[in-house]
């Protein structure tokens, strides 16, 4: 048998392959309704969302709130509801809202498809097929090679190593891409150390929180780094830009602008990362001398760099360079784009791969959920729920400067926590930007307060790509992730509000 | 005891005779706690031709959990590197403890069958082992949209005379039930056999059989003392009236109970009936037991989730240690 079957057991007599018996399988693959009860009980929370959203709508309509803006406030809380539960697939999430807005808000069906294709979307989906590009390609081993030659035997600095390494990449290609990729080196690291779990139990959480965190930390560093940092900038060209008026140019924020703000905050957090994992859990090994030399006994047998990986290389360096010098003209989503097209034309990947490998049903959900922002905008839905936010939190004395700030930075950790995080910021971004307005702070500040808290999901196994991918092993409990995530919230709230009161007013924000 | 006999019709088609042994289903999801099933399971097995299915479920990622690149995609990299998926761990550990057990033997004949899943690199994979006297253990690696539905159609396919899932207590509680509920309790409250959701479950305590003046439960009752006749185990009965006037009521569905479970050969251990509310008597009288066995009716189960919650589902829901839902 391969590796692909089954455990490798003791080899016993007349191994036969036959196909398995489906008969049993075809109740669900079929017919997803077990009987009435049961599909009730599972679907309980969308008979809810759709409870809760019309009851809004039934609502007399508030002071300062169109019609139109109460509609898209009960359909952006009944997707909120969904996208938290799912009590079913999130892109039929992504559906409903498209035909809520020609059903409900009697948009024109044209102007509604019009209005889910945007730059933001573009590199979305260009991002996700270089995330399969890059995968396909293997480098993980030579990236494992990179890190245990810099790091060398002892856990603390390989967990350095790895977040770092994570961190880099992450910042510029996805967190998702590169929890995949670092996933193996983790695992291989882990179970050359022992072959029971328990014996590693501490060390398996320190060496995978690694990544994920790393990758968390880190994503915020360019627009590259995740869909939710493009969404932000695609929200600030929306509501903000004016193209007859200079004085709104600002809120067109390139590559290297973002990169000047937000990379500091990855680079400082990077050293705590490791000090909180090693105070939480305190792993069995402090040095890790015989699984790394079995692991560079396996990485070599790879070889040198070969042609393909240089090429791999250069075509993803000359994307970064698109992003960096290109993105205020063409757009991040035009590079991206460009970039997967370059992996294609050059025969690094097949189109199956990409088809298979990217989650079609996500790029649709971003679409619909970044095209119900905008209408919380057009409908003054957005600007409603920011001033009355605000009504509601002045007495606290939190309606200015660093205590309105934390309070989003919160509020945003708090959502992120509970859904991913591009959607959080697409729900939470206009209310976020509009909140800015009203509160006379600058909506640069507020949006980037929001997208940054959106990568403090460090409290749950959905809360980031990453995190999901690591929890995947096996090796992690999801009381592991609260242990050691409140923590990292604390730490990583205090990095931000320390960066948006010393740091960017250096830049002239 | 009958034979179960799986007889190929053609390559991608299989016939289950109706002839068949006692059937075990252990849901492994690599807890201690799902371990400790197994043995339970090889201790209900031992002694006679009981066959053995061993499930792990992989639930396939659909929506924005890994950011729209595909759990698949990860889970080749593994493959990729040779490193084994989690599921085939515990598969594994599991066939290691059959066969420290003496449950299985190496002499066993092997049988690998593979079904590609899209979405999915490894797809449905199991190993059926056999004996020479037509016993069989089964290991299944299976890809659902959800751990719960993976189990309850393996259950619907398979027919087993009882499925043992693990409700692990380790960590606390998140209070989130009735956003994500467990999948034990899903699997209790939605499959048609009988199910026992193991927690803490400790071997030589014997069976705490609730019993209510009802035919339903009375059946349930000596269903379950054949189960625990085959491990060994002790049998007590135990029956809750809510007044003083329900006690000769209780008195009765023991005394009923207890000729049902005689008229099998089996000996009762004990025998008690208390006035208190059902729930928290039996919860607390359960502590002291491997399980506790109650009865459900199937039909009425799935509103009564969402209306009421019957007796049986709340000491599910409360109860310290293992409960067994006998139908």
């Amino acid at each position: 048998m391969t590796n692909r079957d089954l455990p490798r057991l003791p080899r016993m007599a007349k191994v036969r392959q036959v196909a398995l018996h489906p008969a049993g399988r075809r109740l669900s693959r079929t017919t997803p309704v077990r009987g009435l009860a049961f599909f009730l009980w599972e679907k309980r929370w969308f008979f809810i969302a759709m409870l809760v959203g019309g009851l809004i709508m039934q609502l007399p309509t508030p002071d300062g709130l169109s019609r139109e803006g109460l509609i898209v406030l009960a359909m952006s809380v009944a997707s909120v509801i969904l996208f938290v539960t799912e009590p079913v697939p999130l892109p039929t999430v992504a559906l409903m809202i498209i035909a809520g807005q020609v059903l409900l808000l009697g948009l024109d069906s044209s102007a509604v498809a019009k209005s889910l294709m945007s730059d933001s979307v573009l590199f979305i989906m260009g991002s996700l097929m270089l995330a399969v590009a890059i995968v396909k390609q293997n480098l993980d081993k030579r990236i494992a090679y990179l890190i245990v030659r810099m790091t060398g035997t002892k856990t603390s600095r390989i967990c350095v190593g790895i977040s770092l390494v994570s961190g880099i990449l992450a910042s510029i290609v996805g967190e998702h891409t590169v929890a995949a990729m670092m996933l193996p080196v983790a695992i291989t690291l882990i179970t050359l150390t022992s072959d029971d779990p328990k014996k590693v139990r501490r060390l398996a959480a320190v060496l995978l929180f690694s990544i994920s965190y790393g990758c968390s930390i880190a994503s915020i560093g360019t627009p590259s780094g995740g869909a939710r940092n493009a969404i932000m900038i695609g929200y600030w060209k929306e509501f903000f830009f004016d193209p007859s008026d200079p004085e709104t140019r600002k809120f067109i924020v390139d590559y290297v602008t973002w990169v000047l703000y937000c990379y500091p905050i990855f680079l400082i957090q990077l050293p705590f990362v490791t000090a909180i994992l090693f105070m939480t859990f305190r792993p069995e090994y402090a040095n890790m001398a015989r699984a790394v030399v079995r692991l560079r006994q396996q990485i070599d047998k790879q070889g040198p760099m070969k042609s393909t990986d240089w090429v791999t290389i250069v075509v993803f360096a000359l994307t970064l360079y698109g992003w960096i010098a290109y993105s205020d003209t063409l757009g991040l989503g035009i590079v991206a784009i460009l970039g997967a097209c370059a992996f294609l034309i050059i025969g690094m990947v097949r189109w199956e791969d990409i088809n298979s490998g990217v989650n079609w049903g996500v790029v649709l959900l971003y679409a619909a959920a970044i095209s119900l922002g905008v209408e919380m905008k057009e409908t003054g839905a957005a600007i409603w729920v920011a001033s009355s936010f605000l009504e509601l939190i002045a007495p606290l004395g939190i309606d200015s400067g660093v205590p309105l700030w934390t309070a989003v930075s919160a509020l945003t950790t708090g959502v992120t926590n509970t859904m991913s995080n591009g959607a959080a910021v697409a729900v939470l971004g206009p209310i976020n930007l509009k909140l800015a307005v009203v509160a006379g702070e600058s909506p640069i500040l507020m949006g980037f307060v929001t997208a940054i808290s959106s990568a403090f999901a460090y409290l749950t196994v959905i809360g980031t790509p990453a995190c999901t991918i690591v929890y995947s092993s096996g090796y992690l409990s999801t009381t592991d992730f609260l242990v050691v995530g409140y923590r990292m919230v604390i730490m990583s709230t205090f990095v931000l509000i320390l960066a948006a009161y010393l740091y960017w007013p250096l830049l002239g924000l | 005891m009958t034979e179960r006999a799986l007889k190929s019709r053609s390559d991608d088609d299989t016939e289950l005779v109706e002839d068949r042994h006692f059937s075990i289903l252990v849901c492994i999801d690599g807890s201690d706690e799902s371990y400790r099933a197994l043995r339970y399971a090889v201790r209900i097995g031992s002694g006679t031709d009981a066959d053995l299915t061993l499930l792990y479920v992989r639930p396939i990622d659909q929506g924005l959990r890994t950011g729209g690149l595909q759990f698949s995609v990860a889970r080749e990299n593994l493959l990729d590197w040779g490193l084994e998926l989690p599921g085939m761990k515990a598969l594994k550990k599991g066939r290691d403890m059959l066969v420290e057990l003496g449950f299985l033997a190496e002499d066993w004949e092997e049988e690998f069958k593979h079904t590609d899943v899209s979405g999915d690199p490894l797809g449905d994979n199991m190993i059926v082992y056999k004996s020479d006297r037509g016993r069989a253990i089964t290991l299944k690696l299976m890809v659902s949209p959800s751990v719960a539905h993976g189990i309850l159609d393996e259950c619907d396919y398979g027919g087993y005379d009882i499925t043992i899932v693990a409700k692990s207590t380790e960590g606390p509680s998140t209070g989130l039930g009735f956003i994500e509920p467990d999948v034990a309790e899903t699997v209790a409250i939605e499959h048609k056999g009988t199910v026992l959701v193991a927690r803490a479950l400790e071997e030589s305590h014997g069976h705490l059989v609730c019993v209510a003046d009802a035919e339903e439960s009375i059946r349930a009752a000596r269903r379950d003392a054949q189960i625990a006749s085959r491990c060994a185990c002790p049998v007590f009965l135990f029956s809750v009236a809510s007044t003083q006037a329900a006690l000769p009521e209780a008195e009765r569905a023991i005394a009923n109970a207890k000729a049902a479970i005689e008229e099998e050969g089996i000996r009762i251990s004990g025998e008690k009936a208390v006035i208190g509310d059902p729930v928290s008597s039996i919860v607390e009288e359960g502590r002291g037991y491997s399980v506790i066995v109650l009865s459900a009716a199937r039909q009425k189960s799935g509103w009564r989730r969402f209306f009421t919650t019957s007796v049986a589902y709340k000491v599910l829901e409360h109860a310290h240690n293992s409960v067994m839902i006998a139908r």
